[in-house]
Order: structure tokens, then sequence, then C-alpha cells
């Protein structure tokens, strides 16, 4: 009972100080707005979250911000997402990512370095997806030749989100050639402003380009950098993967049920309120977007219980992939040819604005990016039903 | 493999989830003891023995208390080995006599969840119609649907056209007629029971005007909960078994489970069967039937589980079937079990589409998110 009612007198609070604080018409200052107010409005968010103490609620006590249970977590989450406050896309790598991974790898010296600067709003990246190297991470080729006290890198990655206001970068690259891929990764901490790194945005199919390729030419990485020990960057990077520990899906599950209002909007709006049909459809779809917030909330219940099970992590990113994508064509198909009008896009929106020809696009974010669902159902049917493995080796047979 | 899919409770005191879980693993089995659609006359007793129809009995009526959770719980269970007890209406019928007036209702209660007589109730939404005749008796009129194994019932519960009554009739009172309709679906057996000016006595009313409105829907709910409990069940076990086959059956000189079409048609079947299962317990953890507002929220919640669960459970139950091939086709194999219980699940209680578009009517009516959420609200 007394855990309830701290849960709610921190969401009044939480509540109450996102009223007084959620930027008054983000959305509509976003819509075809040039990147530039994009950055200003996320780092203005930042600087406000971060002075309440909203930023930071997963780091360790020690930290401003920091030292929240996971249940405190949860209900800040929720909170955001029904104040439908920005999301924080500039500063999640360094918020979750690098601190996490700092915070459970990292040396002393680092997290004292690191950590502060992340509060002061620092940006970084991530620098583990190649051309080559997607879904099959750890046959990633970037190369780190240790040379002297430097590690020297040379490569390309790729995807990497918002690298192109990036002050540093969690690379993951090649040290070894190892018999087992994921023995020769090395861990790095890469400053994006050293000499050798050049950064091009990739302009996405919405007309945004929220992501962008690094290269790196003869790249030098002071080995205080490493995190962790050479070879051992594999296990590193699972910290990093594992870092915000399900609280994003319960943050866009709930963000996706507080959207549902948009379909009734869209209906409306087409004059089509009454179709049965449409309104079986919405039925259902409302009962899938219920079932992704049960999902989402029961995982992490799971994990604050310590009840995790290999696999449950896949489910609920599957299932939000694929009730998201649900979502955005039972609006594009309540709005017809009025909807297939380009009507730009909205930065940093998330994934549910209403114009649905984006929204439907964006919702490939969360079906690839993070591991793509053909993978999440891999990790399900061997984790989670025991099915075999896929074979390790792979040949043309001569015909 | 590691997911002992016993109900995990959100929101509800530890102690009651640890009840329900003991509960719900020793029903596990009990029930795995008894075999997949076990005898209906023979499994009977048993579950009325091992006290699992005094599960959702308030503990002041000689019950456990652990209401429609606990009732759930031995649902999702009952679901897994098909069983074709009929311990879905026999709980309906439990929980309209503790919050009805019958003046004797503890009698009854004793009797009921002793399993010495069984009063069924109607599985699809129907209602009879009711007049008074010139001496001032109540007569009923009408058919009641899918009221299962009624041959064995004393009575049954029936609601009159407009809400006026919840009221009791014995099955061999003159004026009804007990029709067996043999379905596709062979573990439960389901009757029509015709009214032709059939008396509802004074001392058979459990409850009259707002009161039997509130009941009704109130039963209406609780009936759509169990039905998804039992969709969520047999979703879980069908799946197993398909995965099961998978495994040992070997074409092209490898188990059909390493075919990653295959698995990732299981993969999904899983997801679904999971998000079933978290809806149902996330809804349970929330209803609050109390009051008149809860009991709304409830049936939205409900509509919701139901609806889900029993789609995962058609859908599971469709691929189990192309899944196992050939062998799925023949009758000796279970596979076709399941797959009738999940098309008649799909139309037990409310007409199937009424889910979906009862759930949008009233999210249009407000636009706001719907009651799951009502604690974030």
């Amino acid at each position: 009972m007394v855990a309830e009612d701290s849960a709610q007198i921190l969401r009044q609070q939480v509540r109450a100080w996102l009223q007084a604080n959620v930027p008054v018409g983000w959305r509509q200052a976003m819509t075809n707005s040039e990147q530039a107010a994009f950055v200003q409005l996320q780092r203005q968010w930042f600087g406000k979250l971060s002075a309440a103490g909203y930023a930071t609620p997963h780091w360790p006590s020690e930290w401003p911000g920091g030292g929240r249970s996971l249940a405190d977590q949860k209900v800040i989450y929720e909170e955001v997402a029904r104040a439908d406050a920005p999301r924080l896309i500039l500063f999640f790598v360094a918020l979750y990512h690098a601190a996490c991974t700092l915070l459970e790898c990292g040396s002393d010296a680092q997290r004292q370095t690191y950590l502060p600067k992340i509060l002061a709003g620092e940006i970084w990246c991530q620098g583990f997806s190649e051309p080559n190297a997607g879904s099959d991470l750890a046959s990633l080729k970037t190369r780190a030749e240790r040379r002297g006290d430097n590690y020297v890198i040379n490569g390309q990655k790729t995807w990497s989100t918002m690298a192109q206001y990036a002050d540093r970068c969690l690379l993951l690259a090649r040290t070894s050639k190892a018999e087992v891929p994921q023995a020769g990764l090395t861990y790095l901490l890469v400053d994006m402003h050293a000499p050798g790194v050049t950064v091009r945005p990739i302009a996405q199919i919405t007309g945004d380009d929220e992501f962008a390729e690094i290269f790196f030419d003869d790249v030098e990485v002071p080995i205080e950098e490493r995190v962790g020990e050479e070879g051992e960057g594999w296990a590193v990077a699972q910290a990093t993967l594992a870092s915000e520990r399900g609280l994003t899906l319960v943050e866009l599950s709930h963000r996706m049920r507080y959207a549902l209002p948009l379909i009734a909007a869209q209906m409306r709006d087409s004059g089509r309120e009454q179709d049965a049909a449409l309104r079986r459809d919405l039925g259902r779809l409302i009962a899938r977007v219920d079932a992704t917030c049960a999902l989402a909330d029961r995982y992490l219940l799971k994990r604050i219980s310590g009840e995790e099970a290999a696999g449950d992590a896949s489910v609920v990113k599957l299932y939000y992939a694929t009730t998201l994508r649900e979502f955005s064509l039972l609006g594009s198909r309540i709005a017809g040819l009025e909807g297939q009008y380009d009507r730009g896009f909205m930065r940093g929106a998330t994934q549910e604005t209403g114009n649905w020809p984006v929204d439907f696009i964006n919702s490939f974010n969360w079906s690839i990016a993070g591991g793509s669902n053909e993978i999440q159902r891999n990790i399900i049917a061997e984790r989670m039903l025991g099915m075999p493995r896929e074979p390790r080796s792979w040949q043309m047979t001569a015909r | 493999m590691a997911d002992d899919g016993a109900l995990m409770l959100p929101e509800v005191n530890s102690d009651m989830n640890n009840d329900v879980r003991e509960l719900q693993d020793s029903a596990r089995q009990v029930l795995a003891g008894l075999g997949l659609a076990a005898d209906e006359a023979a499994s009977w007793p048993r579950i009325a023995d091992l006290g699992w129809l005094m599960i959702s009995t308030p503990e002041e009526m000689g019950g456990l208390g652990m209401g429609l959770a606990g009732a759930c719980a031995l649902q999702v269970e009952l679901g897994r080995q098909l069983a074709t007890v009929p311990f879905l209406p026999a709980v309906l019928a439990i929980e309209a006599l503790a919050h009805g007036v019958l003046a004797d209702n503890v009698q009854w209660l004793e009797r009921l969840t002793a399993g010495e007589m069984y009063v069924a109730v109607p599985l699809a939404d129907c209602a009879l119609n009711v007049q008074r005749d010139s001496r001032g008796v109540l007569l009923l009129t009408g058919t009641l649907l899918a009221v299962p194994s009624a041959d064995n019932a004393s009575h049954v519960l029936l609601s009159t056209l407009h809400g006026e009554h919840v009221g009791l009739v014995a099955t061999a009172q003159p004026g009804v007629t007990v029709i067996e309709r043999a379905t596709w679906d062979t573990t439960r057996r389901l009757f029509d029971l015709q009214f032709d000016a059939v008396e509802l006595e004074e001392h058979h009313i459990v409850a009259s005007g707002s009161q039997a409105q509130a009941l009704a829907m109130r039963l209406g709910v609780q009936r759509d909960f169990l039905l998804a409990a039992d969709a969520v069940g047999g979703a879980a076990a069908l799946l197993q078994m398909t995965v099961d086959y998978l495994q040992a059956r070997t074409q092209f000189g490898r188990p059909l489970a390493l075919f990653q079409a295959l698995k990732h048609r299981c993969a999904d079947l899983k997801a679904q069967t999971e998000a079933a299962e978290a809806l149902l317990l996330d809804s349970l953890g929330r209803q609050q039937m109390d009051s008149a507002d809860g009991i709304a929220c409830a049936e939205l919640a409900g509509k919701a589980a139901k609806q889900l669960a029993c789609a995962a459970f058609a859908t599971v139950a469709e691929e189990a079937l192309q899944l196992h091939g050939g062998i799925g086709m023949t009758s000796e194999h279970n596979c076709h079990l399941f797959l009738k219980r999940a098309l008649l699940n799909e139309h037990l209680g409310r007409a199937p589409d009424s889910y979906e578009t009862g759930i949008a009517d009233a999210f249009l009516a407000s636009c706001q998110p719907t009651c799951a959420s009502i604690q974030t609200l």
C-alpha cells in the first residue's frame, strides 16, 4: 500500500510538472520545420527535463535525477506519454546506451569523465551497424588497429541516429579475426570531432534525415577510451542494447493508446464515423493496442520481480511493431485519397501524427531497427519455443 | 519453455497471486491426469471434490473468495485440456446466486458448490419474453440458446427481455423442452431450451428491475472473461502441441522445426497467445465491479479480452491444422478437437462482430483511451 501511495504521489508530481512544462504547440512547430529548429527544441526540452530530475531516473542514486525504482520509472514514462511530450531523440543514445554501458562496463575514470558531460547535454551516437553487417552484427568489418597507445580506426558505420550532431560515438570495431566472429570485437568511445571522422546524413523516404553514415579514416582513439578488455566488445555491446530495459516500449505502447483519437478524428473528418466495417476494424485495433500496453507492462513487472525469461522482450517488440503497422494502415485506409496528398512531415514526432503515409513509413523503424521482426521471431522460436537454431554454416550446393 | 503459464495478476496483492498460482499449478496436474477432453461424467465429481466450484464464491458464503481471477485461472487450465465439464456456466450460476435475493441462497450455494446440483446458464446472448397472466403469474416464452450440459441441470438461469428479471426455472418444469444440438465441437454439449408459457415462480426470482439489469450485465462480463480464459489456455496448449509435432516430424532429412518459414509462423502465434494472456490478466487485475461505472469499464475490458483471445485461439487453430499437415485431418489426431472448440468459442457470448463494434462505439462516444488505462487517467 505504501509503495502504491508513493507511486501515486510521484504520478501527480510528474503530471503537474509536465502540464506546466511541455512546450505548447511543439507538434505544429515541428511540422515542416528546419532541422535546426528540431535540434533547438530537443536541447531546450532536455534542459528542462534534466533540471527537473526527470531525464535520468534510470541512473544510480549518486547521480542527479537518479536512483528511481523501475516502478517509478514506469510512472514517469506513462506520464510522459500521456502528456504527449516530445521524445528525447537527440539524447537517447547518450542517456541510455552510453550511460548504461559506462555504468555497467566502464572504468571509474570513464564514468567521471563522461556522465557529467552527458548530463550537461553532450550528444552521443551509436556506431554498430555497417552496410554489410545489419542483423548479422558480429560480421562487422570496421578495423581498430593497435599502434602504440592508440587504436587506429578505419571503416564505415551506418544507420547511426543523429550522428550528424553527435559529440561522441559508441563504436564496435574488429581488433582481430577470430574463429568466432564475436570474439574479435572491441568497444571504443570515439570523439566525433577527431580528424578523419566524416558524417553524411542519409536522406530518408519521409524527407527527414534522422540517421547518418559515419566514415573513419585513420582515426586515432587513445586506449583509455576502450570499454572493457580488447576482444570483449561483444559482451559490452549487449549491455548497450539492454540499456533501456523495456521502458521504451512501455512509453511507446502508451503513446499509441493515447494516439487512438487520431483514428476517431480521421473517421469524423472523412465523414465515415458511422461506417460499421470501420468501427469493427477500430474495435479490433483498440483491443490490440490495449494488449500491447498490457504486454509491455507485464514485461516490466517481470523485470522488477526478476522473472524475465528469454524471449519476453522479443514478444513485446514484435507485437508492438506489428500493431503500430496496423494502426497506421487503418488510419491510411480511412483517410483515402485525401491522405495521399503530401503534407510534409513532423520532425521527431514519434510514429503517430495522423499524417498517415509518413506514420506508415515510420512504423518500419520499429520492425527493422533494434533487431528486425525476423530476428525477434528467430529469438522467440528458438529461445521460448525451443525450436532448433539455424545451422551455423551455409554453402552453395552444386547443381 | 521457462514460462510456466501461471496467471500472474498485476496490481493485485502478492498473497492472492500466490494462492491463485498454487491452485492453477495443482489444477494443471489434476487435469493432465484426467487427460484431454476427459469424460464429463467422470470429471465433474472430481472437480467438485477438489472444491473448484467454491473458488469464486465469497468467503462469507463459505467459498474461497478468489473471485473472477481465480475462476479464470482454473478456466485457463480447463481450456488447455479441452475440458468437457460445464465449469464456466456453473461459475456464472454461483455468481448470480451469490449476488441475488433468493431467500435460501446459502442453501443453493452449498449444493451448487458441492456439485450436488448443477444450474445451467446459456452461453449465448438470449432472453425470454415475460408476461403476467390474469392470475398475476409470470409466464416465460422463447428459446434459450447454447445451454451447456442442460440434460444434467436441475435448473437453468435466465434473463427476461429488457432485463426485468433474472430467475431460475427447473428444466423439468411443464412447458420446458430440452433439445440437444450437436455441435462440431464435441468437447461441449449444447442444448436449446424452448419455453412455452412456463411459470417463473416468485421464489425463484434472483433479481428484478435495475438489480436484474446490473446482474445480467455482470454475468455477461464474467462470461466474456471466462471464455477469454478458455481460449488463452486452448491456444497455449495447441501451440505447444504443434511445436512438439514440428520437432518430432522429419522431412528432407531434418525436423520440420528447423525450417525458418515454420519457426516464424510459430513465433507469431506465440506473440499473439502471449498478448491475449497479458490483456486478460491486465484486465482481470483492474476490474472492480462494485459500481455501475466499474461494471461498464469491466464490460469493455471483458469484450476486448474475449475478442482478442478467441481470435488468437482461432488463428492458432487454423495454423496448427496447416502445420500438422495430413495427420491433422484425421479424426484420431487431437488437432481437430482444438480447432472445433476454437471455432465455437468465437461464436459463444455476444454476436462476434458486436465485440469489436461495442469497443469502438464506446471509444467514439468518449474519445478517451479505453478503461484499461483508467488508473493513469
